[in-house]
């Protein structure tokens, strides 16, 4: 058997395991594990002469579970079902609004700005989790990588910024600081905002999640409505 | 062993679950991941008691809180499409910047509101 396939897999858990224990020791937002194990395990491929097509293989024995793990996210929504039955109304209301806004925006000004039809695609789903965002931007002809990295840089922006301008904005309330957190920088946002405390990290995490099953089902009425937008 | 089984097991379901989903999703077009209908399908399952807890918290904390891992193989492939940042790179910050910062604000307004009509009339 060809040896590329499970160097590539060992070198992806060393660079996990590796960025992780980083993580979990300096904790911070803004360390993104995804970002930096990709990096490295790029480096390390192009040091080895190795091309994105000989990792595929690879990959693909790695991702078998990510359908599956994703799925496992209805047990935190599950676990959490009387936060949404008690503020059902307000955190559907705001996670489908926020959700709508982030998507037309970003597919928006990408189409205007004369991004190719495969980047704008990429970018209608980058305010969910990436599960979510790759399998949607799948549906309309997006480049999951592309999308894991438009992901990657919303929640690194929404971490920086989200707090700061929430305080701009003047949103004391810890419930709307938790759902704007979630809705708008999944993963990330949630973090950031469980840094902030428990009621807002609980908050965001639902509205995470929720978030990016309204952005799949809005994603139809918008990738639609972008066809009456001019490309510059 | 019992609880490696176990744990197998409750995997086992969770594989079934999105399978049957994208399954369902290939077969009637719908423009909808197997992901997001996977976890539509396992919360309603779990709220009307047919699968309980039980049955998937096991595989589920230990798969969620690696969940990140399944995220960098998929990264990985940026190193072909490293052109459109070098090309694009100023319209797709500005795309980003703004299409963060503007719906913050606005859910975060708007959910205050919101909680605060809700305790005025609670």
């Amino acid at each position: 058997m060809d040896a590329t396939t499970p160097l590539c897999i060992g070198m992806t858990l060393a660079a996990y395991w590796l960025v992780r224990a980083l993580y979990l020791r300096l904790r911070h937002p803004l360390l993104n594990v995804v970002a930096l194990a990709a990096a490295l395990i790029i480096t390390a491929l192009a040091a080895l002469g190795l091309t994105y097509q000989d990792y595929t293989p690879a990959k693909n024995i790695m991702t078998f579970l990510l359908g599956p793990a994703t799925v496992g996210l209805a047990v935190p929504l599950y676990r959490h079902r009387a936060l949404l039955a008690r503020y059902g109304a307000s955190i559907i209301g705001s996670v489908a609004l926020g959700s709508f806004l982030a998507m037309t925006l970003a597919a928006g000004m990408a189409k205007l700005g004369g991004l190719p039809r495969q980047v704008v695609m990429s970018i209608v789903p980058k305010s969910v989790s990436i599960p979510f965002a790759v399998e949607i931007a799948k549906i309309y002809g997006g480049v999951p990588p592309l999308s894991a990295a438009f992901v990657v840089a919303t929640g690194t922006l929404g971490s920086l910024l989200g707090g700061w301008l929430l305080n701009l904005a003047r949103v004391q309330n810890p419930t709307a600081r938790g759902l704007a957190l979630g809705t708008v920088s999944h993963g990330q946002g949630t973090a950031t905002a469980l840094m902030e405390g428990e009621q807002q990290g609980a908050m965001a995490g639902l509205a995470m999640i929720l978030s990016g099953l309204m952005t799949a089902g809005f994603a139809p009425i918008v990738v639609w409505g972008l066809k009456f937008l001019p490309a510059f | 062993m019992t609880q490696t089984l176990k744990l197998l097991a409750q995997m086992v379901l969770l594989v079934i679950i999105y399978h049957a989903c994208d399954w369902f999703v290939t077969a009637t077009g719908l423009p909808i991941p197997a992901t997001v209908l996977g976890v539509a399908l396992l919360f309603l399952l779990l709220l009307s008691g047919i699968v309980r807890l039980a049955h998937v918290e096991l595989a589920a904390d230990l798969l969620l809180k690696h969940l990140v891992f399944f995220f960098v193989p998929v990264a990985v492939g940026l190193m072909d499409w490293g052109g459109v940042f070098a090309e694009h790179g100023v319209i797709l910050l500005a795309a980003i910047l703004v299409s963060t910062a503007v719906p913050v604000v606005v859910v975060g307004l708007a959910a205050q509101r919101a909680q605060r009509a809700q305790k005025i009339q609670g």
